[in-house]
């Protein structure tokens, strides 16, 4: 292996990539700009969903059938103007009021919330109902109780306390850690692909690879110097895709009542050490991926014949990427042993500060070697004539 | 410089089968020299150029190119050659200028030497004007005399060109005409496909026929002209091929 040959060859490919648009799109513009936007959309149109549907049930109102006074009284509370309809059921159904509340004899009385709940407005208004009625009742079982001369920490006979160890750190590491890990491992195979197709069945379609071929630069250093440039390709991917991802989280605006999920954003544990072990785990990653991804390619014809090849590869990267970020599997260095899902899971145990060494080495370890072997089976099959020549 | 003995192509398909691409073709081509490769579609031209190129490895026989034999020394064998093929083969996305840049650098050509012999090159071709202009932009014309500057960058003893005139207009085949004509002169090897009966009869020194794999004869003109009693090379192709000739 010759260093300025693979090198030459290495440079070449990163001009030719950062010259096609297709991969330009792919590598830089989704993780910058078309991902964070979607996500940013995302938060907003939820945010915007949840006051739309409160000042909806502001101007709908609830259909109400009560008798006592207090009840009266507390539906009024809600804020919310109270009407009177025939058919409670109905009149919500038919969204001509958010939500209707009935009050139906008996010892003890009960009270009826019709909802909807498929209409975010009608629940948002049976949950504001629910809230007044459950204060009214409170405030009556308070009254009961002086009257009789109970005393009131009858109610409370102890106190129950909750206390998250987590700590905000890790509590946001465990959140962003379930999809992060996934969605660097999605992005770097989508990121990956154009590249990786252009290099090789672009190669053959545009009838460029003869003259390539005919160069004194041996198959091997043709393969190292590509896949090195396309392992390049789909790790700056995933930084990129890291990098936006962190700016937009943090710097994203959210309604008040998304205030624990600012909290969260604000504490996303992305500090320089974390994001260098986020890194070193994704690079023998990205070398896998671009030697799989060559692999499989260098048997299509076309760009549009490589397209449909890696399409199932990338749907198949989905399920162990979205199973290492679940919650509930106990990183064993067994686990670290499986592709994919073993780099999704470390990134998550990073993120949450519990990654061993010894699962840490293990995933490195296995994934360098899983990358070596699709680096050697990408090289016997691009000696292969009837895979290079393929008509 | 080269010596082609007995060399063979089999291609295995699962449609078509065992195929016999190219069958103990034997011949030799020397310094200085045009040796035209003509025959019909599916005949084996591009088959054998490719096995000369190292594209290819053969099934049995062997090709020795300048010394080198494709079977135990292929990158040696490569480094002696200039290919060139009908398709140009370039880089869309890159400019001419870079394209001699990175052939020149996987030819092993220094620094310095390489910047020369790019400059070279592209006075002798008027190629300084498009130099820096991405190939996707570039005329036809533009284009092949990029691809001719490629194939003479690392100025090789031997030239394998595949129907390098194929589909270009007249201006820009002389073109390629001329390039060959020079190398000629400068004492290469050459050896090249061609369908244009006019073009290899005004090039080669000498012919081969190739038909079903098979090499039918190989002669200089007028050893074919004595051996058809033809006297154009069209007429004397159809005769090889055993097929009548024009009304």
């Amino acid at each position: 292996m010759r260093f300025p040959i693979f090198q030459a060859i290495y440079k070449k490919e990163m001009i030719d990539l950062l010259r096609d648009r297709r991969t330009l799109i792919s590598m830089v513009v989704v993780p910058l700009l078309v991902f964070p936007l979607l996500f940013r959309v995302a938060i907003a149109l939820s945010s915007r969903i949840e006051e739309q549907s409160e000042a909806e049930a502001r101007t709908l109102g609830i259909a109400a059938r009560v008798s006592t006074p207090s009840l009266r009284e507390a539906l009024a509370k809600t804020g919310y103007p109270v009407f009177e309809r025939p058919d409670l059921s109905s009149a919500v159904e038919k969204k001509s009021v958010a939500a209707a509340v009935e009050e139906i004899p008996g010892n003890p009385p009960t009270v009826q919330i019709y909802v909807d709940s498929s209409n975010p407005t009608s629940g948002a208004a049976a949950d504001r109902v629910r809230l007044m009625l459950d204060v009214l009742k409170e405030q009556r079982i308070r009254e009961s109780l002086r009257d009789s001369g109970v005393p009131l920490n009858v109610l409370t006979p102890f106190t129950v306390k909750r206390t998250n160890v987590a700590g905000a750190r890790k509590m946001a590491g465990s959140v962003w850690g379930s999809m992060l890990g996934y969605l660097l491992l999605l992005l770097m195979f989508t990121g990956g692909m154009y590249p990786v197709i252009d290099m090789t069945a672009g190669e053959k379609e545009r009838k460029t690879l003869e003259a390539f071929l005919a160069s004194p630069a041996t198959r091997q250093e043709i393969v190292v110097g590509k896949t090195l440039a396309a392992m390049t390709a789909i790790f700056l991917t995933a930084m990129l895709t890291l990098g936006s991802m962190v700016y937009w989280l943090k710097n994203t605006r959210l309604s008040s009542r998304s205030e624990e999920l600012k909290h969260m954003m604000d504490t996303i544990p992305l500090d320089a050490g974390t994001i260098a072990m986020i890194a070193a785990i994704l690079i023998p990653v990205s070398i896998f991926a671009a030697s799989l991804m060559f692999t499989i390619a260098l048997f299509a014809r076309s760009f549009k014949e490589g397209q449909s090849y890696l399409t199932p590869l990338v749907l198949l990267v989905i399920f162990p990427a979205l199973m290492g970020g679940l919650p509930g599997f106990g990183l064993t260095p067994a686990l670290c042993l499986i592709p994919i899902f073993n780099a999704s899971m470390m990134v998550r145990s990073v993120l949450l500060g519990d990654a061993s060494m010894l699962n840490f080495g293990v995933t490195l370890a296995a994934n360098l070697v899983y990358a070596g072997i699709a680096a050697v089976i990408a090289t016997r099959m691009f000696e292969r004539e009837n895979v290079l020549f393929r008509t | 410089m080269i010596e082609v003995r007995e060399i063979s192509k089999t291609f295995h398909d699962s449609k078509r089968g065992t195929h016999s691409a190219v069958d103990r073709v034997s011949f030799e081509v020397h310094a200085g020299e045009v040796f035209g490769l003509l025959g019909p579609n599916g005949a084996g031209k591009t088959t054998t150029l490719r096995l000369l190129a190292t594209l290819l490895k053969p099934t049995s026989g062997t090709a020795v190119l300048n010394g080198c034999d494709v079977n135990t020394a292929p990158a040696k064998v490569r480094a002696q050659i200039g290919f060139l093929s009908g398709d140009m083969g370039l880089y869309a996305r890159l400019t001419p200028l870079e394209i001699l840049d990175f052939f020149g650098r996987l030819n092993g050509i220094e620094a310095q030497r390489r910047a020369k012999r790019i400059s070279e090159l592209m006075t002798l071709l008027d190629m300084h004007e498009f130099a820096g202009v991405r190939t996707d932009k570039l005329s036809t014309g533009m284009k092949q005399k990029t691809a001719i500057a490629r194939t003479m960058l690392h100025d090789p003893p031997i030239l394998i060109l595949d129907e390098p005139s194929s589909g270009l207009d007249v201006p820009t085949a002389r073109t390629i005409e001329s390039a060959i004509m020079e190398a000629k002169r400068s004492g290469k090897c050459i050896i090249y496909s061609t369908h244009v009966m006019e073009e290899a009869e005004y090039l080669c020194d000498r012919i081969g026929v190739i038909d079903g794999g098979r090499l039918k004869t190989t002669g200089t003109m007028q050893q074919l002209r004595d051996a058809t009693g033809k006297h154009r090379l069209r007429e004397i192709f159809l005769d090889l091929l055993g097929l009548p000739p024009d009304k």
